[in-house]
């Protein structure tokens, strides 16, 4: 159920805040599959210059944008030519009681 | 129905592997270094337009690749042989027979439709590995192992061809043939390249059209295969199982002189407690195990060599029974004033872990035998699960001064859960 396909699964642990509205909090563990194509409403992993962040991807002014679900962090637009990739979809979040 | 053989080949694969997981290194140079920070393994492209060869010594270039900006690192091998199985499981399911030849390297048949030309089959597998896996990989088509090989190269050498190349689709395979020196097609030793060189068969096409009795006195039928691949003619198949492996070994340089027998037995141990778990893992059971230890080969006028092997009465994968009947072989190898520079263990007449024989003289009941594997299986799972070393064995001894030195190590990313990259919510 967390894992669809081991080999193109990975774990990542999450820092910061901006992703709680949507459940996933600091510190918790996100199961991303790397196999699924990211689709607009899904949350995402993308790599935005040289590190790796957690978002929800959105239709933005006809491209791509990536959105927290935290009413203090802006929208960040993905224009075509920017330096980021998106790397995953994420599955589901492990979380410690 | 035609079959074809692909030849999938991972891009600077150990620099790629560092970048899959630390995108901070992308686009910049890398280059990896071998066991002991000692020579560079891996390049990224970056670091191989600013002119590193491969092999240099670390201590060599250190100013250079400083000046650069390179970023350095120390062999990762968790993070590489799990990126390489995470690859080798996607391509399985790209090709009906899969042959791993190596930790970034593997050969695959599949059906040709007829007429067809499988560019745009290999571009897609390519795509998939990238999207999946974050690595670069070429790929070559063509109708025997060796044409295979070619149009990898060929696929990777020339930026156009996007990293695949089905050699079916190529209009003057003659010409792309000539430009494959001898030296470089698969299976040509340095001895027999230069024999072709001195008979003026200076390229792939000229060994595919020389005259195969020739061939045939200088090396047999060996060569002659090599020419029939060559030919298109397939004669080396698949072998998609490993043989059952005849022996494990697992030795180490020491990043410092062992002088004591102490550590000595520790090194012993360690490599070892290693080599018992890979007999667990192959489902194997050793009869024999010899150890060997010698001191630095660069001071021939002082270089010494030793080893000592010990019969099992009774085939084992047990590493407490391992560690009771070598560790005591240490003496025999150690000599006060004989810095060693290497030692290793070999395990030797291994069987199938379901074979086993029972012994008069060692006396063990089929439920001790049970509760011991159970032990052993806690183990090794207690490792694999919070990395190498969670449970130690005492006779490895407490941070040796004589590890290996991996000062520049990447984190174990996709292995261990205490050292998973981090994803920003920021
Ligand atoms: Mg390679």
């Amino acid at each position: 159920m967390l894992v669809r396909d081991p080999g193109c699964t990975v774990l990542l642990r999450v820092g910061g805040v901006s992703m709680q509205g949507a459940g996933i909090g600091d510190g918790d563990l996100l199961v991303v599959d790397c196999g699924l194509e990211p689709r607009p409403g899904q949350v995402v992993v993308a790599r935005l210059g040289d590190g790796f962040t957690v978002k929800r991807l959105v239709r933005w002014r006809g491209g791509l944008a990536l959105a927290a679900a935290h009413p203090a962090y802006p929208l960040l637009p993905l224009p075509a030519d920017g330096d980021h990739q998106l790397l995953g979809v994420a599955r589901c979040v492990i979380r410690r009681c | 129905m035609v079959l074809a053989t692909v030849l999938i080949d991972g891009n600077n694969f150990y620099a790629s592997c560092e970048a899959v997981v630390d995108p901070a290194v992308i686009g910049r140079p890398l280059v990896v270094l071998s066991n002991n920070d000692g020579c560079i393994v891996s390049r990224s492209a970056e670091a191989r337009a600013l002119g590193i060869a491969m092999g240099t010594p670390y201590f060599k270039v250190r100013a250079q690749l400083e000046r650069h900006g390179v970023v350095v690192r120390s062999s990762n091998y968790a993070l590489y042989a799990d990126m390489s199985q995470r690859l080798m499981s996607t391509l399985e399911r790209w090709v009906e027979d899969l042959e791993i030849y190596s930790i970034d390297e593997a050969f695959g048949l599949l059906h040709r439709p007829a007429g067809g030309d499988l560019g745009d089959w290999g571009r897609a597998l390519r795509r998939q590995v990238l999207c999946h896996l974050g690595l670069p990989v070429a790929v070559g088509i063509a109708g025997t192992k060796v044409l295979a090989k070619i149009a990898n190269r060929a696929a990777k050498v020339d930026p156009a061809r996007g990293g695949v190349l089905d050699l079916a689709a190529v209009a003057d395979v003659e010409a792309l043939l000539e430009t494959i020196a001898i030296e470089d097609v698969w299976g040509i030793g340095r001895r027999l390249a230069r024999w072709c060189r001195l008979r003026g068969v200076a390229h792939a096409r000229a060994l595919r059209d020389m005259p195969a009795g020739e061939l045939r006195r200088q090396c047999g039928v060996v060569g002659l295969r090599l020419q029939q691949e060559l030919q298109g003619h397939a004669c080396l198949p698949l072998i998609s199982v490993a043989p059952a492996k005849q022996e494990t070994c697992v030795s180490r340089s020491f990043s410092e002189p062992v002088q004591s027998l102490a550590q000595l037995r520790e090194a012993l141990a360690t490599y070892l407690v290693r080599a018992a778990e890979k007999l667990r893992q192959q489902r194997q059971r050793a009869g024999a195990i010899t150890v060997f230890a010698r001191t630095s080969p660069f001071a021939p006028a002082s270089f010494y060599s030793a080893s000592a092997t010990v019969t099992l009465p009774l085939a084992s994968n047990d590493t407490a029974v391992l560690l009771a009947a070598a560790l005591p072989l240490a003496e025999r190898l150690f000599r006060p004033h004989r810095a060693l520079a290497k030692a290793g263990v070999l395990l030797q007449q291994l069987q199938p872990d379901d074979l086993l024989q029972h012994h008069l003289l060692v006396p063990t009941t089929p439920e001790q035998q049970r509760r011991r594997e159970r032990l052993m299986a806690v183990i090794d799972g207690l490792n694999r699960r919070y990395g190498r070393g969670a449970v130690q064995w005492a006779a490895c001894g407490l941070q040796p001064a004589w590890a290996m030195r991996r000062s520049r190590l990447s984190r174990a990313a996709t292995t261990c859960l205490a050292q998973i990259p981090r994803v920003l919510a920021r």
